[in-house]
This record gives C-alpha cells, structure tokens and sequence, in this order.
C-alpha cells in the first residue's frame, strides 16, 4: 500500500472522531509492540520511511479529505467523505487558515492566551515564548 | 509589508523570585516603564499599520504583578485611546502566580486579561528551581494564586518546565494537575538560553526522554476523558502533522517585527524574544532602536536588523536543505540557535530535537499504530516494525 493510501486509510479513522476525538483516540492507541511499556517507550518514526515523505503524505491525504467535500475524490473512502464535515467544521478553529499571515500562521505558537473567548475558535493563541519561565 | 502579530511588553525587569534556570541577565532591577515610552511604543505600532487584528500584547519579563493594579488600569486605557477603534486586541499576562489574589482577579474579569501561571508541577518538582532569593520554594504562594484564580472562575493556562526530575515523573504531573483542577497545559523544557545552561540538555537521551514523557502524559489524558482541554504540546503537534497541505506553516520567531518585543527603557528587538536583553557585539545587543528616539518604519532599515536577517535566514535555509521535519517547525528558533550552536546561521539543536521532532515523531508513530490495527497484515509494515530490542534511538533531523 502507498504512503498516501496508508494514510488515507489512517485520517479517516481520526476524522470519525472528530478533531477533540482524534487527539484522544491517539492518546489511547497501545503501543503496537505489545511488551513496550510507556515508560519504555522509544520513537520509533525514524525506523521508517522518511519523515519528510510522512508529513506530505499525511497533508495530501488530509487534503483529499477537504477536497471530497465537494467533489467526487475517487481515492477517498467513503467513511472519511462522511466523517470529513465533523472533523473540518468540529474543533480545528472552523477551518485551516491558509497561507503565511493566515490563522494557520498563529497555530505554531497557540497558547490559549485567549482564554473567554473559546480559544479554539479564535486562532489568537500564542505561546509563551519565554522558555525557561 | 510587516504585520505585528504579538507584543511582549517588559513593565519592569524586577522579578520576585529568583529561579534557578532564569536567563534573565536583569532581574534586580525595580526600574518600571514609563506611560510616555507605552505611549510612544503602541503609537508607533498603531500608526505604522502594521499591526494585525487580534494582536496579543503580553505583559512578561520580569513579575508583571509586582506593579500595582492602577498601573495597568491606566496602561491599559492609553492604549486603547490610541488602538484603531477597528483593531480587536487581547492582553495577557505571564506570571508566577505568587501575588495574585481577588483583587487581581477581579481586574482579570474586568479586562478579561489572558493568564498564564508558571508551574513546575507538584512540590518536589517544583521547589527544585522556582525559589526566592533566599533559596526558599515558592509552591505554597504559586499555588494560593491558582486556588484564587479558580475561586473567583478566572479561566488560566499553566506553564511547567520540564526539568530532568520531571521528565521522568509523568503520572506525578498528571496527578498534580487534576488534584488542582488545572485543565490548559503547556510544557517547556528547562533549556539553555542566556547565561543559563540546561541540566536538562546536558544529559544523554534527553530527547527521548521527553518523547516517553510526553506519550505517557497523552495516555493518561486520554484516559481521564475532559480532564484536559489543552495540552499544547499535545494538540500542536497533532495539528501541525494532520493538516492539509495548503496550510503553509509560518514561523514567527525568524519574521521581522511578527514579534515585537519592548524593555522598559523603550529598547525594541524582534525575533525571538529572549533575545531583548542579552549581550551580542556582532548584531548591537539585537536592539533595532528605542520608541523614545526612533520610528519603528527606520527600524526596519537599521544595519543591525539586516545582519541578523541574512544570519537567521541562512540558518532557516540550512534546516530547509537537511532537515526532514522543516515543514512543522519552518526553521527553528533563532535564540536557541545562538544559545547551542553559537550562530544563527546553524540548524540543529537539542531544543529543536526535543521539542519538535520527538513530539512530531510521537503523532506519527501514533498514526501508524493505528494503521496497523486497521491493517495487520500490510507486509510493508511488518517488515518495517521496529522490535523493542532494535530501537535505535533517534538522534534528529536529517535523512
């Protein structure tokens, strides 16, 4: 199976959590080798295909995802067609922002500064960038 | 053209504890800013045009509590006597919690002001650094102000340094924060910036600690549905790896004035910014000018702000050219570069390894544990699988 058909596969599990669902349901994935303790834990990532074809692969398949909302993407399950608007519309700040200056441009650095005004819609989140603090 | 995103504003360096790991040359000092140099900053950034809508001015660098309240009533109102009537604007305050009390918090509701109390977890983590000058911890205050902050439903994030001791306790920081109620959490990791160097860094497989810290802490949280609404190292990394590829990522720490950050003598830096205050011949102790003298539409022409440009930029391209993992971090943080590497015009450090590929490499092994469950049988993987015994452990970027 492709990178991009693996991950295909894999985005439409997440996306019919919806997106507050799907950082739960990765915090609760058991380690796929069985006798790995947490504690034991190691990244596993680079044992595999590069990470920089990974990442773009997850992007495409995400972005499939986006596109099969309105078109008829042969490469995308049916299930995450379906699943998509929960994920899309759900907790990601109603929409992605694209491009530099865009809200995505705040994301790298979200901390719920905002905090009364549902910071999750507000993409005004910052980080503090004061490290050791 | 620019566009101001945040605004780190220094009231005064003076600080009321004194934390081991503090990079903070000036801490001492009770100088507080004056209303004219506030004044001729936010008219600066208001008039410039530069500013963006939804811009975060954030009070830090020093305890922004040891002022009084009536300091910040009347800060707080010159700047809206000068901000576009347009402009939405947020506040927001970094501090060590130890001086809130109702009074502050009545103010935060009044001004809905954004807050984020530094904590290190439990006390015997916490005690470890965060002291007063006399060495003494300073948990029971800091924790007095979350209880009232929680008691008057002021709604707050926490920042916890992950020292080495805590790296390895994650269930005792988990435990911590639901006995307090503590729901938004952001982890730093203790890092050398400064005059400050990390304990933390200086030890082998520090990396992958923080890997085993962080998926730990993730399964926890999972397990204790709501106990959570933010775990920002959780949540970034997961949106910065599953999102689509028209989402370009923008790093604001190597895009002049995206941050503009101010001392209380008016003294302005850009990039990251913890650079305001240290020392640096080559690039003038990165000021690019004062409010009190200068435009800030100059300050974008000063030799200074060009040397640093073409320094950060270079380094920016190295991680681009090497690095696998340039498309969730766009080029890493300038002062950590300096602080590890000695140039800006570096790649690599073991803030970036940490913070970013340990993080971005638990979402994706996160991701394919579950297509391996949807998938068993998928020869590619199988083979692929790493055995316990085989795990080498991953030293970076690169390949």
């Amino acid at each position: 199976m492709s990178l991009p058909q693996r991950y295909l596969k894999i985005v439409a599990e997440l996306a019919a959590s919806g997106a507050l669902g799907a950082v739960v349901l990765l915090g609760a994935t058991p380690p796929a080798v069985a006798n790995t303790e947490p504690a034991a834990a190691q990244p596993n990532a680079a044992a595999r295909e590069p990470v920089g074809e990974r990442l773009a692969a997850i992007r495409a398949a995400v972005s499939a995802a986006a596109r099969s909302e309105t078109t008829s993407d042969m490469g995308v399950p049916d299930r995450l067609r379906l699943a998509w608007g929960n994920w899309h519309n759900g907790g990601w700040g109603g929409g992605w922002g694209v491009g530099i200056g865009g809200p995505w441009g705040n994301f790298g650095f979200g901390l719920p500064w905002n905090n009364w005004n549902n910071w999750r819609n507000g993409w005004h989140n910052w980080r503090n960038f004061w490290h050791n603090w | 053209m620019p566009r101001i995103q945040l605004v780190v504003v220094q009231p005064t360096p003076f600080c009321n504890i004194d934390c081991r790991y503090c990079y903070l040359p000036d801490r001492g000092n009770k100088a507080v800013v004056a209303d004219a140099t506030l004044a001729n900053l936010f008219s600066e950034v208001f008039q410039s045009g530069w500013a963006a809508d939804g811009l975060t001015i954030v009070w830090h660098a020093g305890e922004p509590l040891v002022l009084p309240i009536d300091f910040y009533r009347r800060a707080f109102a010159l700047i809206d006597r000068l901000k576009p009537p347009e402009l939405i604007l947020a506040h927001a305050f970094q501090t060590n919690g130890t001086l809130i009390d109702d009074a502050w918090c009545r103010f935060f509701q009044e001004q809905r002001v954004g807050v984020g109390v530094s904590i290190d977890g439990p006390r015997r983590l916490h005690d470890l650094n965060r002291v007063t000058r006399g060495g003494r911890g300073t948990f029971d205050k800091t924790l007095a102000g979350i209880r009232a902050l929680r008691r008057n439903n002021v709604p707050f994030h926490v920042i916890s340094v992950l020292s080495a001791e805590s790296l390895a306790a994650p269930r005792e920081m988990f435990e911590f924060y639901r006995a307090e109620g503590i729901e938004q959490v952001c982890f730093n990791v203790e890092e050398s910036e400064g005059g400050h160097v990390s304990r933390a860094f200086a030890q082998a497989g520090i990396a992958d600690s923080y890997y085993r810290f962080l998926r730990e802490f993730w399964r926890l949280a999972a397990a204790a549905p709501g106990a959570f609404s933010f775990i920002r190292e959780i949540d970034e990394a997961t949106r910065l790896v599953v999102r689509p590829e028209e989402a370009v990522y923008f790093n604001q720490m190597v895009e002049p004035f995206a941050i503009l950050s101010m001392d209380w003598s008016g003294n302005v830096a850009t990039f990251s910014p913890e650079l305001l205050g240290l020392k640096n011949a080559e690039y003038g102790d990165f000021i690019i000018g004062n409010v009190n003298r200068d435009r800030l539409l100059d300050m974008a022409d000063r030799p200074a702000l060009h040397r640093m440009l073409a320094d950060i930029g270079a380094g920016v391209e190295l991680c681009r050219q090497g690095c696998q993992y340039f498309s969730v971090c766009g080029g890493g943080e300038p002062v950590n570069k300096l602080s590890e590497n000695g140039c800006f015009a570096s790649a690599e450090t073991t803030y970036c390894r940490m913070t970013k590929m340990r993080a971005t490499d638990l979402v994706l092994d996160l991701l394919d544990e579950i297509g391996e469950r949807l998938d068993p049988a998928a020869p590619d993987r199988a083979a692929a699988r790493p055995q316990p015994s085989q795990h080498a452990l991953a030293t970076g970027g690169g390949g």
